[in-house]
């Protein structure tokens, strides 16, 4: 059994929601987000940095290059994945998969990993779009598919 | 002024203070809401968030169309707070009395918006008065007072249509002074 299902299964053992309600378990989970960032950047050389976040807009793992506040890119995140979510679900366009922003100097992809986390990955503006976002929703996969572990 | 112009009102006040219960007690239709589950501290006080912002509107007796938004309560949605102040007529403030210490909440608040408030102008609201007696309108008065401000206060519940209203027109009237 890896450290991850020890750690959550201790808490679970003890009544507690899964992720983060130990400081070690927080840290060990945040070090495998990190694993999956650094994944991404090595196998998308698009991806110029990228930030894991809670639904609320807690910065959870990031790898943003330099300057960058991931506490701002967080809640930035969450509140324009919600009002996202809103826009499409009132339009009856069943969920949302992702948010797609052009900007002149670079893109931003915003999507949902599991119900309680979500992905924002920024890339060059000339970077192949498809690429990137396969790319992405690998990661986002991979992120899925740890919190699912952590939530069993 | 232009086509575009509208009038807003700004809810804003920490997290559990009612911001969303406010503006849905008030409008005209269901609002735009961007809550979601929130962990950690914030837990204990409520199980959901607003993230981005709340959004309705409601008709005044005299026919005008006012839109009402809210914002998140915490400081780290402090780039909403800007964004959704920007051209509002005035803001409501919410404060939770069932708090440690709400007149350090109302501190807060007034210096984050103080630019806006100076441009415009704010009504409080103080919610949870009967839960907890932390503070009475006395305190949040001498409060005010100590900051060389007059501000009108009231004591809500923010799950009442009146009350909301009276907070509503109690800043429209502040506004035409």
């Amino acid at each position: 059994m890896d450290v991850i299902e020890e750690i959550f299964r201790d808490q679970q053992a003890a009544g507690e929601t899964a992720v983060a309600v130990s400081e070690e378990g927080s840290r060990v989970l945040r070090a495998r987000l990190e694993q999956i960032l650094d994944g991404l950047r090595e196998d998308c050389g698009d991806v110029t940095g990228a930030i894991v976040s809670g639904v609320d807009g807690m910065a959870w793992a990031q790898r943003l290059p330099a300057g960058f506040d991931q506490n701002r890119f967080a809640a930035m995140s969450s509140a324009l994945l919600a009002l996202s979510d809103n826009l499409v679900k009132e339009a009856g366009e069943g969920s949302p998969r992702k948010v797609l922003i052009e900007g002149e100097g670079g893109n931003v992809f915003l999507m949902h990993a599991g119900d309680q986390l979500l992905l924002t990955i920024f890339t060059r503006a000339d970077s192949n779009l498809g690429m990137s976002l396969a790319h992405a929703n690998h990661a986002v996969e991979q992120i899925a598919r740890l919190m699912a572990k952590c939530d069993d | 002024m232009n086509g575009m112009a509208q009038e807003k009102i700004i809810f804003t006040g920490p997290v559990g203070a009612g911001k969303t219960s406010a503006i849905a007690a008030i409008s005209d239709v269901p609002p735009v809401r961007t809550d979601v589950a929130c962990r950690g501290e914030e837990r204990a006080i409520k199980d959901t968030t607003t993230v981005a912002m709340d959004y309705s509107y409601i008709q005044l007796d005299d026919g005008r169309r006012v839109h009402l938004y809210g914002t998140p309560g915490q400081a780290r949605f402090d780039f909403m707070w800007e964004l959704l102040t920007r051209n509002g007529l005035g803001l409501v403030l919410l404060i939770n009395n069932d708090h440690p210490e709400p007149l350090r909440q109302l501190d807060f608040y007034l210096d984050a918006f103080a630019d806006f408030i100076r441009q415009t102008g704010v009504v409080i609201g103080v919610t949870r008065m009967g839960i907890a007696d932390r503070a009475r309108l006395d305190d949040y008065q001498a409060r005010l007072f100590e900051r060389g401000q007059v501000y009108p206060v009231f004591e809500i519940d923010g799950r009442s249509g009146d009350d909301v209203r009276i907070l509503v027109q109690a800043l429209l009237a502040v506004l035409t002074i």
